[in-house]
């Protein structure tokens, strides 16, 4: 096969559905800035549609033009054959274009019900029918297969359950076309194919799906079609059936999957942290040690105890019971203050709620943790903020026009670099990697990974949690398994199996999916 | 790159800068505007006299805006300056040395600072509560403390100060010089003031970046309390009594110098120089009002008129045009 002729004349789908959308020479330009070039795509009913790219490849922007937020340069969008102005979100749904969005957009303190029909309530003569939308929200809710209530306030449920229901909601809106953006960032892996399965239902009642993600393995599990973005160009279109994840990873980023991991091994050196059966809120028992220039990987699923673990490590929640050593004396950590002073650094996982300030400059976000450094008595001094601010930059190849601009303006990648990057020079012995590429493309994991390197090679060692096996399989020195609080299993350097360590971290929550079953 | 990126072009970085010029051209036209207009604001009098309406309440905008940068509000600020008007006026009196009555009193206004701090960060009050309750009880406390009246201060020295001048600016005026220095350093030239700004932006990554947010959080409602002590002292000393009812309201217009200076109430964005600058316009418009028998009632209007315009055009230009 080749992949002109592929592109060229794109083979029908699994199930061959009239074309809803057809895109011609889709073009956004800004000043100074070409985001997305011509773009020719046709969407069909009934089909799952993957787009992938990096962070930055134009993904974003085509979403924002199909969604009515910001309107085209130039170009055409036929919707059912007639063309369509598309110039604002509320045309947009009219038509019956969705999204889901990545980071929920929803009220947290209303209802699961009053979000499911917000805008859209049920009412008689002025008079807001609740009981009824409880009870309808409960029909749609039960019908999807979640197990959720409808009556509890969204703001209680988990991230990844706000999510469901985000999706739930898309579905009642009369949807004809639904885009989601990395759905399953914040997702657990059962809540995951709660969403897939609600994904597949909407395809096969004729719903065009657009499919957002970093996670190849999803891409190649749901979609029939993927389309590939590189610096705002379509590189192509593939029938899923009839392509694999290295001629994607290529098409994305013009480089091997081998070169994403870049796993450097350093001799272990003097112990820097060991916790001796530490217990506390969501764990217990749970005995590990982390050397210098080492990689631990905590690997469980979301609520396996492992954020707990380190949180408490870090002396944001009280231990229950057992010892932490540090270099191995025994010690006392009882805020993040003390946890810093002994020269840990923690780089939370929700990067918008817990790792930047999104309304301040780049170079205030970078030396946060240092200010202390460069400033003598109480005065910061103003060559030396510019300097290390500076350094960080070009050190960590953030993508920002200068050192002032607002945290909020960059991508999330970029962003992610900063939250990571601001320990640098900071100099701590101990660096806790909570979720450290979600929602990052391959690119930027590539040069997060190259900055764990640069860590241990200054006598650093490193605690990394994921939820994502490859992350934690190809990069960790030693591998712990969580799950349900406890510490199940450890595994060195790829000495087990994918599937092993699966079977370890699900175990408990299959059987007890199968008993209620 | 993708669209966020885009807005990063453009950097914001003599925003403050350009932001301050704007108002100071506003003040200047309105100047310009009132000396043609009228015959006898352009007069060293009537400057003079616009210059010491103007400083109190630019000393209090100024400690207001270090609680607004954090995310906070100080509601208690003009119960503050009354109350310490009636601290001054009873150590004066009971013959304690002037200096040593001052200091007491802004130690006073340091220690309602701290239990805001208190009531915040221990009591997990939301600081609209814990100022607005401290506002209502402060008031109580004076009236109790005085039986209602008035104390004059019999002290001709300590109310000489507030009316001579020196050099040719009032001594009032140079009183914001004396805050307004320090408090330009403090805020954009030491690491505190870089603390006010992350914990307004975002507390809990601050936090997990080593900053002290409690300690920030005290300072912050500390600085506010110290400020409109201070007031306090300069008003005792200029109307030569104390009493707690005085300077009924101040605290909105603090807020209001402070947010037409640029101050964001949801945090994060704040000056120095425009809160002062935005007291003296403030003052300015009182005083031109009353020079053109404009009636009194149109003044406050005109304020909240003024409040709308200015921050709705920063806003369209922080959004970037």
């Amino acid at each position: 096969m080749t992949s002109t002729a592929q592109e060229l004349h794109p083979a029908p789908t699994l199930e061959p559905g009239r074309t809803i959308l057809e895109l011609k020479g889709l073009e956004k330009r800004y000043p100074g800035t070409h985001a997305l070039k011509p773009v020719d795509l046709a969407f069909k009913s009934g089909e799952i549609h993957a787009i992938v790219g990096e962070n930055g490849a134009g993904k974003s922007t085509l979403i924002k033009l199909l969604t009515g937020v910001m309107p085209r340069t130039s170009g055409d969008v036929i919707w059912e054959g007639k063309p369509e102005a598309l110039a604002t979100p509320h045309e947009a749904m009219a038509l019956g274009i969705n999204a889901v969005h990545q980071e929920v957009v929803l009220c947290r303190h209303l209802t699961v019900a009053a979000n499911m029909f917000l805008g859209e309530e049920n009412s008689r003569y002025g008079i807001l029918q609740q009981r009824a939308m409880v009870k309808d929200a409960q029909k749609i809710i039960d019908d999807l297969g979640f197990d959720l209530p409808a009556h509890v306030v969204l703001g209680d449920l988990t991230i990844g359950q706000q999510q469901l229901i985000a999706a739930a909601r898309a579905t009642v809106r009369g949807t004809k076309f639904l885009i989601f953006d990395e759905p399953t960032a914040y997702l657990t892996r059962k809540e995951a194919d709660q969403l897939f399965k609600l994904i597949r239902r909407l395809k096969g009642e004729g719903v065009t799906i657009i499919y957002i993600s970093h996670r190849m393995e999803e891409v190649f599990e749901l979609a029939d079609r993927v389309s590939v973005l590189r610096d705002g160009t379509l590189v192509g279109t593939r029938n899923i059936a009839e392509t694999n994840d290295a001629e994607l990873v290529k098409m994305m980023i013009n480089r091997s999957i081998e070169q994403v991991y870049h796993k450097e091994h350093f001799t272990p050196g003097a112990m820097i942290v060991e916790a001796k059966n530490l217990s506390g809120k969501g764990f217990e028992n749970v005995s590990m040690s982390v050397r210098a220039g080492e990689i631990v990987g905590l690997y469980g699923l979301i609520g396996a105890g492992r954020s707990e673990f380190v949180t408490t490590l870090y002396g944001r929640h009280r231990k229950s019971a057992g010892q932490i050593l540090w270099q191995g004396k025994p010690v006392q950590v009882n805020s993040e203050h003390d946890a810093i002073r002994l020269g840990m650094a923690l780089a939370p996982e929700s990067r918008r709620d817990q790792g930047l300030c999104l309304n301040l400059p780049v170079g205030l976000n970078l030396n946060l943790p240092i200010y202390k450094r460069i400033s003598s008595n109480m005065l910061i001094s103003g060559a030396k903020e510019k300097t290390e601010a500076d350094r960080q930059i070009a050190g960590l190849r953030i993508k920002t026009p200068t050192r002032n601009a607002l945290a909020s303006s960059l991508s999330g990648g970029n962003q992610q670099k900063i939250v990571i990057g601001k320990w640098l020079a900071h100099g701590a012995k101990l660096f806790i990697f909570d979720e450290p590429t979600v929602g990052v493309d391959v690119g930027t994991k590539a040069e997060i990974y190259r900055l764990f390197g640069a860590l241990l090679s200054k006598g650093a060692g490193i605690i990394l949690i994921s939820s994502y096996l490859p992350e934690v399989y190809e990069l960790a020195d030693t591998l712990h398994v969580f799950r349900r609080g406890k510490l199940v299993a450890t595994h060195g350097f790829r000495t087990a199996n994918h599937e092993d360590i699966l079977t370890q971290a699900l175990a408990e929550k299959q059987e007890k999916l199968g008993g209620q079953k | 790159m993708s669209t966020e990126a885009i807005a990063a072009e453009k950097p914001k970085r003599n925003y403050n800068a350009l932001f301050g010029l704007t108002l100071l051209a506003l003040l200047v036209l309105l100047w310009v505007i009132l000396s043609v207009a009228t015959q006898s604001f352009a007069s060293g009098n009537n400057i003079s006299n616009l210059l010491r309406q103007g400083s109190m309440i630019a000393i209090l905008a100024v400690g207001q805006t270090f609680v607004i940068i954090t995310g906070g509000i100080d509601l208690s600020v003009g119960a503050v300056v009354g109350f310490a008007t009636v601290i001054a006026a009873m150590l004066i009196n009971a013959g304690v040395p002037v200096f040593l009555a001052i200091l007491i009193t802004l130690l006073v206004g340091v220690a309602i600072g701290l239990f805001h701090g208190f009531g915040i960060v221990k009591m997990g009050l939301p600081p609209f509560i814990i100022t607005l309750a401290t506002l209502t009880s402060l008031r109580g406390i004076g009236l109790l403390m005085t039986n209602g009246n008035s104390i004059s201060i019999n002290n001709d020295a300590f109310q000489e100060f507030s009316r001579s001048s020196f050099v040719g600016v009032p001594n009032l005026f140079w009183m914001v010089i004396l805050v307004g220095i320090p408090a330009y350093i403090f805020l954009h030239h030491s690491r505190w003031g870089r603390y006010l700004f992350s914990v307004g932006s975002n507390a809990e990554a601050s936090r997990l970046s080593g900053v002290n947010v409690q300690r920030t959080i005290y300072m912050a409602y500390t600085l506010s309390g110290l400020c409109a002590a201070f007031v306090g002292v300069l008003l005792a000393s200029r109307i030569g009594i104390g009493n707690p009812t005085q300077a009924e309201g101040w605290e909105l217009q603090a807020i209001a110098s402070s947010v037409i200076g640029g101050t964001s109430l949801f945090g994060a964005v704040g000056s120095v120089h425009g809160p002062l600058l935005g007291a003296f316009i403030l003052a300015t418009i009182n005083n031109g009002a009353n020079l053109l028998n404009v009636n009194a009632f149109w003044q406050r209007i005109i304020t909240g008129v003024l409040i709308i315009v200015i921050v709705y055009f920063d806003g369209l230009r922080r959004r970037g045009k």
